[in-house]
Parts: structure tokens; sequence; C-alpha cells
């Protein structure tokens, strides 16, 4: 029973991420709507529904098999896509390559050190 | 004969029966080919579903009908995304300065690259729509498809070998820029490879897949917020 009412209160804030969305037109999907909505509220409560998190320990391992079929739909758009397979493997490839050195750079440019070299850097100028 | 063909195609029952049957092939064969970083299981689940189609005869767009009734979970398990996020706000709360330096741009700069090099080879928008939100998490970047346009297909294409590239890169260039800071590798491989990204992580320890499914879920929320903004605003 904790599965099917964690299962419905999720169904709720993704209703409410719908009625949020339309009521304002945001530029955001419904779940995301409803994902936002429910952090807020778990935020705000300060405290985890046992419920809400065991329907989410029950449907977030099943995401991967839910993009599976979208997956599938490469195979059917090869051709729909010829002439551009270059460009889009340049483009992942390279720019992938781009955005990781950038992020381990400013990574490493603002995370402070581990704990134990904290204090040392702070008296260097 | 063919009625009976015909009927088994018509049911969602049997695209159900199929995926489910396909994905967890892919999982065994993933486990059987010593869980290689560069092929995620769902890869092979959908190599698999795209042989059982072409063997059944079964159109893609039919199967996709059928299965719809299947993937309507991908809402409220996206919904179900808050509670991790919920449960990491020690992280975020602790560091929110170097998150809020890295994190706005790493994620734009994600996006960035790849739609300015597409744009320069001449990539018309829907190729460019699709390419956009290639760090994001499938079922958020899914989310953003709905409001930018693009192939859902080619998306998550794209987000695969972006995921598997992210991997590859993350260990070059740590080796290279000599960072071995779990926390600074977990989180760029969360930011650029999203799950498969995670995977990796945790390879590395649980700091690492900590920070990991950080950057991953405060990639995926930003991005879904600013990118359809953008996209309106620049209007493509």
């Amino acid at each position: 029973m904790k599965l099917l009412r964690g299962f419905l209160w999720l169904l709720g804030f993704q209703l409410l991420g719908h009625v949020v969305v339309e009521l304002l037109s945001l530029p955001v999907s419904h779940a995301m709507a409803g994902l936002l909505l429910l952090l807020a509220w778990l935020l705000v409560k300060r405290r985890l529904n046992e419920s809400v998190a065991t329907a989410s320990q029950a449907l977030i391992p099943l995401l991967a098999m839910l993009i599976m079929p979208g997956v599938v739909g490469v195979f059917f758009v090869i051709d729909e896509f010829a002439g551009h397979w270059m460009a889009i493997m340049v483009a992942l490839g390279v720019g992938t390559f781009l955005s990781v050195l950038t992020t381990l750079w400013l990574m490493r440019r603002f995370m402070p050190e581990e704990a134990a070299n904290a204090d040392a850097r702070r008296r260097e100028p | 004969m063919s009625d009976l063909h015909a009927s088994l195609l018509n049911t969602p029952i049997l695209a159900i029966a199929l995926t489910l049957a396909a994905y967890l092939g892919g999982i065994h064969l993933f486990e059987r080919l010593g869980r290689p970083s560069w092929c995620p299981a769902v890869l092979i689940g959908a190599v698999l579903t795209a042989a059982s189609l072409w063997l059944l005869r079964y159109e893609y767009a039919d199967y996709q009908r059928n299965v719809a009734w299947l993937t309507l979970l991908l809402g409220p398990a996206t919904v179900a995304l808050a509670v991790p996020l919920y449960q990491q706000r020690q992280h975020i709360f602790a560091l929110w300065k170097p998150i809020l330096c890295c994190l706005p741009l790493a994620a734009v700069l994600a996006a960035f690259y790849s739609v300015l090099i597409a744009w320069l080879l001449g990539a018309p928008s829907v190729v460019l729509a699709s390419l956009a939100p290639k760090s994001v998490t499938a079922p958020l970047a899914m989310g953003i498809m709905e409001q930018i346009g693009g192939s859902l297909s080619l998306m998550l294409g794209g987000l695969l070998i972006t995921g598997v590239m992210s991997t590859i890169f993350v260990s070059l260039l740590a080796r290279l820029l000599r960072i071995t800071d779990k926390r600074i590798l977990g989180f760029a491989l969360g930011v650029n490879g999203h799950a498969i990204g995670i995977v990796r992580a945790f390879e590395l320890g649980p700091t690492a897949g900590a920070f990991a499914s950080l950057g991953m879920s405060l990639t995926g929320v930003f991005t879904a917020l600013f990118l359809p903004l953008v996209w309106r605003l620049l209007g493509l």
C-alpha cells in the first residue's frame, strides 16, 4: 500500500505541475514542474514521507528501461538525417571534450581544498 | 495467420513484453560482457528491440504507439527524481559557492559547444535542438524536447554517445591535468555524462558517486529551466 500511496503522491505532483505550467504558460515540461514542486514541498516540510520514498525507489531504477523505446528510434532515423551524421558526431565528440575540460578547470578553480588543507590556503594572499 | 499477426502487433501487451524482454536481455548481455563502460546496457537492449521489430515486421511508429502504455511511467518517475535531490541537500548547502560558480556555466557550455559546432558545420535547426540537451539525464531531456522541438530518437542517441565519451574524456583529462580530487571528478562526470557518468563515478568510490548524482541532477534541472527559455528568446 505504501508503494501505491507514494505513486499517487507522485501523480498528484505531476498533475499539479501540469496545472501550474498550463496556467502560467511556463516553458518546462509537466513532469519537470512536478519535480520542482515536490522538491520545494520536501524542503518546506523537512521530512521525507515514507511512501514517497518507497515509490521513488521503485521507479527510478526503471528510468533506463523507460527511455529504451525512444533509443530504438535511432536505428529508424538514420536515413532521415543522412548527410548530417558527420556534423552530429563532430559536434558530440569535440563538444563533449571541450565541456569536460571546462568543467574540470572550473571546478579545480573554485572547489575548496578538502577540509585538511582549507585553513592552510586561507593564510596565503 | 496474417490476422493473428496483425492483431498481435496491435496489442500493447506484445510491445510491452518485447520491451521488457529486450531490456532484461540487454542487462544480461551487459553483465556477460563484463559491464563495458563504452556500451551501456540500454544500448544493447535497444539493438535487441530493433532486431525484434525488424524480424516481426513491426513498424516503429506502431510499436511506439503501443509501448506508450508503458512509457507513460516516465512522468511520475521523473517527479520521483526530487527525492534523491532532496537527500543531497547537505552537499548543496555546504558547497553552494563553488556550485553556484561552476554549475550554470558548465551546464550552459555543455549545450553551447555542441550546438555551435553543429551550427558551424551547417546542421539544420532540428539537429541543433536534438543536440542541445545532450548532457541532461534522459527523462528531463525528453521534457526539454517537448519544449524546443527536435528529434527524440536523435537526441537520445546523442545522449548515449555523450555519456560514453564523457567517461573517456574525464579519465583522460584527469590524468593530463593531474586532478585526483574525487569530488571534482565525480561532479564533472555527472554534469557532462548524466546517468552513464554516474555509473563510472561509483567505480571511483562513493564520494565521486554522490557528487556525480549531484552534478547530474543540478545540470538537468538548470538546463531544463534555461534551455527552453533561451531557445524561445533566440527564436530558434
